[in-house]
């Protein structure tokens, strides 16, 4: 078969050295054209010599094994990978990937990397070596803890910088626990004619005791009283800017849930979850109002358990 | 906080697709949902993802094999991008000594 030097001899690749030896010396001693005038043996013998060449040295044979070598001995051309080329510095198709027109990273994106010519690879960066050294400056990054109120509501709070002074910070209405808030151009100062690094902080929300945040939504429990719930009522409910009347509706029950809606952040919702609580004393009048109810209105409501 | 959708809803849900052409992008995993007890759960990303493949499939005239190999470099791109910029931030934010030294590195190589 041509191309494969085992079979020009009658071998497979897991043949042995001594094997291969054997095997051209038979096709010699009958196909020599020495010998043989058959011009058919005379193709068997010169195939059959060419692979005992290539196959007698062990080290040819490994790498025509490893596919390093082609049959007659030859390297292999190496196969291009455009990777290698697409990496380098200087690709002549090299583009941008979306840093430039990042409005947090474009600064830093063009110091570290020069500016890309839209389309493909521009001039880059010409001067080096200490002259004329231009370079944007630190980025700060801050923690920043905000009471719950100003987040949920915005408002103004002071932090103090590494260099000293300090700086007033507007928190936006509706910051989220993690958001990151952006001063621009009050990190370090920049080098050269580079420009101010910028500030970050990085909010986290202090916890309500009574407000609990899912989004823009707020959740609260409100507690009312046994006659507000028996009767209903029109009662304040706190929100995050301020009480509002709320109805709450006769026979009203611990774990119903009212919606205000519009009165959470943003235009999101408030979720008021009921809680009939107890006078702080059960008194003779109640008690007896209870016991003679009870005698000609009791009801189960755990009926349907499994206990 | 994350939720699940299912494949009616995701049909419902991304204007171009049909449950055969879902079926299709699974079996070929070019979207992989998670495995609920219900069938296939969609997440918010898969969703993305989908229109893009739709998108991408009809506007490019895409096949199948194209759509996957598309989808990989978009892939990798993405990664590539998202760890550029964790790695930017984390420089800028480095005092002037060491973004000096990261500088000249980088445009030693690069330039």
């Amino acid at each position: 078969m041509a191309g494969d030097p085992y079979a020009d001899l009658g071998l497979t690749r897991s043949a042995s050295e001594a094997e291969i030896k054997k095997a051209y010396r038979k096709i010699a001693k009958t196909d020599h054209p020495d010998l043989n005038p058959d011009p058919a043996a005379t193709q068997r013998f010169k195939a059959a010599s060419a692979a005992y060449d290539l196959l007698k040295d062990p080290e040819q044979r490994r790498r025509f094994d490893a596919g390093e070598i082609d049959e007659q001995g030859h390297e292999r051309p190496q196969r291009r990978y455009y990777r290698d080329h697409a990496e380098a510095a200087g690709n002549p198709y090299a583009q941008n990937y979306g840093f430039e027109g990042d409005p947090d990273l474009s600064d830093v994106f063009s110091d570290l990397f020069g500016r890309r010519a839209a389309g493909g690879f521009g001039q880059g960066f010409r001067q080096e070596g200490g002259r004329e050294f231009h370079m944007r400056g630190q980025d700060y990054r801050f923690a920043l803890e905000v009471d719950f109120m100003t987040a949920a509501r915005g408002g103004k709070t002071r932090i103090s910088l590494p260099e000293g002074g300090d700086l007033e910070v507007t928190i936006p209405r509706g910051v989220r626990d993690g958001q990151t808030i952006r001063l621009k151009g009050k990190g370090g100062a920049g080098m050269g004619q580079g420009g101010p690094g910028d500030a970050y902080l990085t909010v986290s929300v202090a916890p309500h005791p009574d407000f609990r945040r899912e989004g823009d939504d707020i959740f609260l429990t409100l507690p009312i009283t046994l006659d507000e719930a028996v009767l209903g009522a029109k009662v304040a409910a706190p929100t995050v800017d301020g009480p509002v009347n709320l109805t709450i509706p006769r026979g009203a029950t611990t774990g119903q849930k009212l919606r205000l809606r519009g009165r959470g952040i943003n235009g999101g919702d408030q979720q008021v979850e009921l809680k009939i609580v107890m006078p702080p004393k059960v008194d003779g009048d109640l008690a007896k109002f209870m016991e003679g109810w009870r005698k000609s209105h009791g009801y189960d409501p755990r009926r349907g358990m499994t206990i | 906080m994350s939720r699940y959708y299912t494949e009616t809803e995701v049909i419902a849900m991304v204007e171009e697709l049909t449950r055969p052409r879902l079926r299709r992008y699974c079996r070929a995993r070019i979207v992989q949902p998670v495995t609920t007890p219900d069938g296939p759960g969609f997440r918010e990303a898969d969703l993305a993802r989908l229109q893009l493949l739709c998108d991408l499939a009809d506007c490019h005239n895409l096949p199948e094999d194209g759509l996957r190999m598309v989808m990989s470099l978009i892939d990798q791109l993405n990664t590539a991008r998202g760890d550029m910029r964790a790695l930017m931030q984390a420089v800028a934010a480095e005092p002037d000594e060491v973004r000096i030294r990261i500088h000249r590195s980088i445009r030693g190589r690069r330039g």
